[in-house]
């Protein structure tokens, strides 16, 4: 039972840091990005082609430099951000709405069949193995006492990632972002360079996605094409619209709810004879039923992005009084400024 | 008196149609010049060129001295440009008070590093500095007591003055507002006529486009007339009733009671 609290915290701290990543993108600068799961991907890959040792036949797969398990973290970041870059500046350039997400799928396609064929790349459909307990042996660290550490890791990244995302969240930054979501040639026609920004965001939330990767593979220790369905892209979608899009403290509550929750709520299914794949079939159906509720009575969520209150009542400013509840411009509106 | 903006023929076409053909006027400082025209006389396209959001096939648009045609509108916006749409484009997700802040742009404040390092104490100043403007401004315009509401739950004519305000509190150079009396009622009218004369006042030139003209006679300086693409005339709002041109292609279509009677 412990075994199983442990394991499912893992996943949903690991999945949240995917989700607040995925959040940037369409949360704040509104870009219904399908590539997503494509850098989660490429994390978890070049994670484990960095990590474990040279490749022996009949495995191929690049690299194999057996480097240290945060090392390769960093650069397996930098190698998605690379790819988004690319991506981005291509898909961001003209196109907005269903054309971006439509060339984005087509991006992680192209991703996805290149890493299933391509064999000497990261060895074709079979994927990769041999990432077992990365950091264990330097830290001595038991076979039993292992799955805690890597927890405790998980969540100290996470708790990092919160940080720096409700910083950014609040900061001019983050703001700016959310006008290029709500309508962007006003946010031209006032000065903002939205390509830019756009691809600034872009990038910023697939770093996220690949750190979410590299974390996933130190703990399912192998990664392949089928590992790696467009499903999984949904789930994150359907956690971050059911939390409230936008919403930092949302998209946390919506890890928990839709696939924390979910996971549990459907654990104690009866098994249904010769029909072994009907709880995940199931756990499926019920994660559309609820995007759909959603999406019909509450769309901005459980917990919506909050906006900034301004509480002064006497309108002329520049006193103590300049109280602000949220601070979605945050310490632009410091109170002990004035 | 210099002209802050000069436009000199201005081509554009799409397709077949030539919608602005060698379009040339200019717009004086410290002045409101209105631009009207019949459905199609391309004042529209004229702004978009002008602005940025089209390129034009050929043509000059000169800027406080610096030609901008074919630039990005966000680099004209910077200039000290910045223009209005025919549909009020508030940030609807967004509070009124927020659709201010941003209005005021810093692109140093917006950069990724410095919203990670935070603001510096002379930011934080500053920055309760515009709150304070921000909150003066919606106080003029009468919206203070909606400051936290999301800009989309105003009503037309609410979010026509959010747009006004936020222009307040950017204080371009020059405004472009692209009919801003679409739908707006007389009394709603008489309040946006004075904040016109007020971007006047606060340092900000206008040009107009408009097809209200008792609100182009009352606050216009000058008057552009545009037809099929081309001016036709331009002048004080007065010289331009006996001028034959602009009564056959535009203040001629307003039916008078003295046609009604015969």
């Amino acid at each position: 039972m412990i075994d199983y609290i442990v394991s499912i915290l893992t996943e949903g701290a690991i999945f949240a840091i995917m989700a607040l990543g995925l959040n940037i993108i369409w949360g704040w600068s509104g870009d219904f990005d399908l590539a997503f799961y494509g850098y989660v991907a490429l994390g978890a890959y070049m994670t484990l082609v960095l990590t474990v040792g040279p490749a022996t036949s009949p495995t191929e797969y690049i690299l194999g430099l057996s480097l240290p398990f945060p090392v390769a973290v960093i650069i397996a970041m930098l190698s998605t951000m690379t790819l988004a870059l690319i991506v981005g500046s291509i898909a961001l350039r003209h196109l907005r709405g269903i054309y971006f997400s439509i060339v984005t799928l087509g991006a992680v396609y192209v991703l996805y069949i290149f890493a299933g064929q391509f064999v000497p790349l990261f060895n074709g459909f079979n994927g990769v193995s041999g990432l077992f307990d990365p950091m264990g042996d330097v830290l001595g660290l038991g076979f039993t006492a292992y799955p805690y550490f890597y927890l405790a890791l998980c969540l100290v990244v996470l708790a990092v990632v919160v940080l720096v995302v409700t910083r950014l969240s609040g900061s001019r930054f983050g703001l700016a972002l959310r006008s290029l979501r709500e309508d962007e040639r006003a946010a031209a026609a006032f000065g903002r360079d939205i390509y830019v920004m756009k691809l600034k965001a872009y990038v910023i939330g697939a770093a996220l996605g690949g750190l979410g990767g590299g974390l996933f593979v130190g703990y399912l220790s192998a990664f392949n094409t089928s590992a790696w369905s467009p499903v999984e892209t949904i789930t994150l979608y359907a956690a971050i619209l059911v939390g409230g899009r936008g919403s930092t403290r949302g998209v946390l509550l919506g890890i928990v709810v839709m696939y924390m929750g979910l996971q549990e709520a459907t654990r104690y299914l009866p098994e249904v004879a010769g029909h072994a794949s009907f709880a995940p079939a199931f756990r499926l159906i019920l994660t559309g039923i609820v995007l759909v509720l959603f999406i019909r009575f509450r769309p901005q969520g459980i917990l919506p992005e909050r906006r900034l209150r301004d509480k002064d009542i006497s309108g002329t400013g520049g006193t103590a009084s300049v109280a602000v509840e949220n601070p979605i411009t945050g310490p632009a509106l410091d109170p002990g400024a004035a | 008196m210099t002209a802050l903006l000069e436009v000199r023929g201005l081509c554009k076409h799409f397709g077949g149609v030539l919608a602005v053909n060698e379009c040339s006027f200019s717009a004086a400082e410290g002045q409101i010049t209105g631009l009207i025209g019949p459905n199609g006389a391309g004042k529209s396209t004229a702004i978009d060129l002008i602005s940025g959001f089209k390129i034009p096939d050929t043509g000059t648009v000169v800027f406080e001295g610096n030609e901008v045609q074919g630039r990005t509108p966000h680099r004209i916006s910077r200039m000290g440009m910045i223009r209005t749409f025919q549909t009020p484009r508030e940030w609807p997700g967004l509070s009124v008070l927020e659709n201010l802040i941003l209005a005021h742009f810093e692109p140093r404040r917006e950069q990724f590093w410095r919203s990670m390092r935070g603001p510096s104490h002379a930011e934080k100043v500053d920055a309760a500095a515009q709150l304070s403007r921000a909150r003066t401004i919606l106080e003029e315009f009468g919206l203070i007591e909606l400051r936290n509401e999301r800009a989309g739950n105003l009503s037309g004519g609410q979010k026509r003055l959010v747009e006004f305000a936020r222009i307040r509190m950017a204080a371009p150079r020059l405004v472009i507002l692209d009919e801003p009396m679409g739908g707006v009622n007389p009394v709603l009218g008489e309040r946006m006529a004075t904040a016109v004369l007020g971007f006047v006042a606060a340092g900000t030139s206008v040009v107009i486009v408009e097809h209200n003209l008792p609100f182009i006679e009352r606050v216009t300086d000058k008057v552009v007339v545009m037809a099929e693409g081309r001016v036709i005339a331009d002048g004080p709002f007065d010289s331009l009733r006996s001028n034959q041109a602009v009564v056959d292609s535009y203040l001629g279509e307003m039916p008078t009671y003295d046609d009604a009677d015969a």
